[in-house]
């Protein structure tokens, strides 16, 4: 069977987890590396072997064996390149969120469609352990028809200084399109809920001269009343201990995961950390999920789904904004 | 000893908390002693009907006894303020019954919060989740709502200002805004009988308080053993009782003639659960117009 060659976009760190499934599953394999930096591409091709490189897009969709695209870059480029992918007649796994406004996330969808092409957005957690057993738990009945999701991924300042392209809101469209949709996309496919509102309360703890809230509570209520809390923080102090909670309540019971439902607590001369378990490798079954669809198998993230998280991202960034709760259709 | 009559056996739904709880607190605290005889009391521990409830107590503070009085301490508002009022002006001490806030690990929370080990609390997350016993009729917002709610104040020592609510009666989400930006949400409600959870006993019930220089996660289940046979798998509680301890809170406060929990605490918890009811019914954020 051919390999499914795969051209990854954007050198900047997430790149190594995905080159890193790529390296992991012998159906795929990295062709060569884009990075508007020279030097950065460079370095990376080094890195995986001496595989190809390029500045830009053009050149690397021209090359011998490619197949599809993981984009990689801002996410205000996702749009532009992602089309740019799909008129090349490539399959595309893009990162999270796949677009910063709702009508570019169609646009992205709409074309993907008329291509025929696969497109996937990396809602990674989709893809971990916990994420898929608690979808499982839902799914197998074991807790009735859930109601309510209580969801936090709470940790430290992880972005270098004030440079950051995901501190700018016109390049990331905001925390909550940048990491925010992960809960929301995981909330929603965990109650196999119709989003009717959003509301939202942000705060930008680190420092109040931050363009994007460090900090967000993002509340969805569905039509069928159940209810998502969603908390997503770069602002807990201190950043050593990286807290993820979870609590699902049904009609039947409850399932629930609290801070050290999956982490280790080191007691050190250094100060207290969490030690996250070793498992599965989330990247690789999200890469290994997107092959399978380019195979013909359905698509575990489909395009609807990453459409509908960036409109409740959206919505969150309005509510915070103006206080109010906003309804949603997605 | 002071002296200590029952007044009803009845509450919100089935509950019967005088029979179950306040009774035996009282029977077995050194400093009361309960008597049959109303006029003999000194302290009335009110457990009517809540519709019933906020004229038994506003009555009973005219006739000069203090009050031991099961929650909410009202069904309204405007009853709450009224018993207030007349609390202080007769100079009896009233006591409702948030005992939650007395649990060993939310008092040694307070403590800290208070003291600045989190530095600036900016948010609060609870949840109060209880499993299985009878669901109230009026719904859980007004049944144990303001439990959350007086622990939050108490936390933070900040009123709220604004409440939107999410949910519904019987599982519903609390968003409070305070002063300084500081926010918290509450979320509150019954779910089915669970094993190994005693019928209407607490399946979750915690709090993460985030601050400037810290986090202080806490299980209010806890002071507790983990108790594991080969049919059973449970908590056993090893901390001094609420109840015990909210009784200590009165039999101090008849002593200094203030208590450290009183009707202003129950104003504040039911401006915040009307607030939430409003919210429920509009859809929008209310303003508690404290």
């Amino acid at each position: 069977m051919d390999r499914i060659g795969i051209v990854l976009v954007g050198a900047g760190f997430i790149a190594d987890a995905h080159s890193g499934a790529i390296d992991a599953d012998p159906r795929a394999e990295l062709i060569g590396i884009v990075d508007a930096a020279p030097g950065r591409a460079a370095a990376f091709a080094r890195k995986q072997g001496g595989i190809r490189h390029a500045p830009d897009l053009d050149t690397a969709l021209a090359w011998p064996g490619v197949d599809a695209v993981i984009l990689c870059t801002p996410n205000d480029t996702h749009a532009p390149i992602g089309l740019a992918v799909a008129a090349a007649g490539k399959h595309l796994l893009v990162e999270k969120p796949l677009a910063t406004t709702v009508a570019d996330a169609q646009r992205l969808a709409s074309a993907f469609q008329a291509a025929g092409k696969v497109l996937v957005a990396a809602h990674t957690h989709r893809f971990y352990d916990y994420g898929r057993a608690v979808k499982q738990t839902i799914d197998a009945g074991l807790i009735g028809r859930p109601r309510l999701v209580r969801l936090a991924i709470l940790g430290g300042w992880i972005w270098p200084d004030w440079s950051a392209w995901v501190g700018d809101p016109q390049r990331s469209g905001g925390h909550a399109l940048h990491n925010g949709v992960h809960l929301l996309d995981l909330a929603t496919w965990w109650l196999d809920g119709q989003p009717a509102s959003v509301f939202a309360r942000g705060r930008k703890q680190t420092a109040a001269e931050l363009r994007i809230y460090d900090y967000l509570e993002m509340v969805v209520t569905y039509a069928d009343g159940a209810t998502a809390v969603c908390e997503m923080s770069r602002a807990h102090r201190p950043g050593s201990i990286a807290q993820r909670e979870l609590l699902v309540t049904g009609t039947e019971g409850i399932v629930e995961q609290g801070w050290d439902g999956e982490s280790s607590l080191v007691f050190g001369e250094s100060g207290t950390s969490t030690l996250p378990a070793a498992g599965g490798n989330g990247f690789a079954a999200q890469l290994g999920a997107w092959l399978d669809t380019i195979g013909g198998a359905p698509s575990l993230m489909p395009v609807g789904d990453a459409v509908r998280a960036v409109t409740l991202g959206v919505a969150v960034e309005e509510s915070i904004a103006t206080g109010r709760p906003v309804a949603v259709m997605a | 000893m002071t002296r200590v009559a029952l007044v009803g056996n009845a509450g919100i739904g089935t509950q019967d908390h005088q029979s179950s709880m306040y009774g035996p607190a009282f029977e077995r605290h050194p400093g009361f002693q309960v008597v049959d005889n109303v006029d003999e009391a000194e302290v009335l521990s009110i457990a009517l009907p809540l519709a019933e409830r906020g004229k038994a107590v506003a009555d009973a503070v005219r006739a000069g006894k203090h009050v031991l009085a099961d929650k909410p301490l009202a069904a309204t508002l405007a009853e709450a303020e009224e018993i207030e009022r007349l609390a202080a002006e007769h100079g009896v001490v009233v006591v409702p019954a948030h005992h939650q806030r007395l649990a060993p690990a939310l008092r040694s929370a307070i403590g800290a919060v208070r003291a600045g080990r989190v530095g600036l609390p900016w948010n609060v997350q609870c949840d109060f989740i209880v499993a299985g016993g009878d669901p109230a009729p009026t719904g859980e917002l007004v049944n144990f709502g303001l439990y959350p709610v007086d622990v939050v104040r108490a936390l933070l020592g900040l009123e709220v200002r604004r409440v939107h609510a999410t949910g519904s009666p019987d599982l519903v989400t609390l968003l409070l805004d305070h002063d300084h930006g500081v926010t918290s949400t509450i979320v509150c409600g019954r779910v089915p009988e669970l094993r190994d959870v005693p019928p209407g006993g607490l399946a979750v019930h915690r709090y993460r308080i985030s601050g400037s220089h810290g986090v202080l996660a806490v299980d209010a289940r806890k002071p507790a053993l983990q108790v594991r046979t080969t049919g059973t798998n449970g908590p056993v509680w090893t901390g001094p009782g609420t109840v015990d301890a909210l009784l200590d809170v009165l039999a101090a406060g008849i002593a200094a003639g203030r208590a450290a929990i009183g009707p202003h605490d129950a104003v504040q918890a039911q401006r915040v659960i009307e607030a939430a009811q409003r919210s429920m019914a509009t859809g929008h954020p209310v303003e508690t117009k404290e």
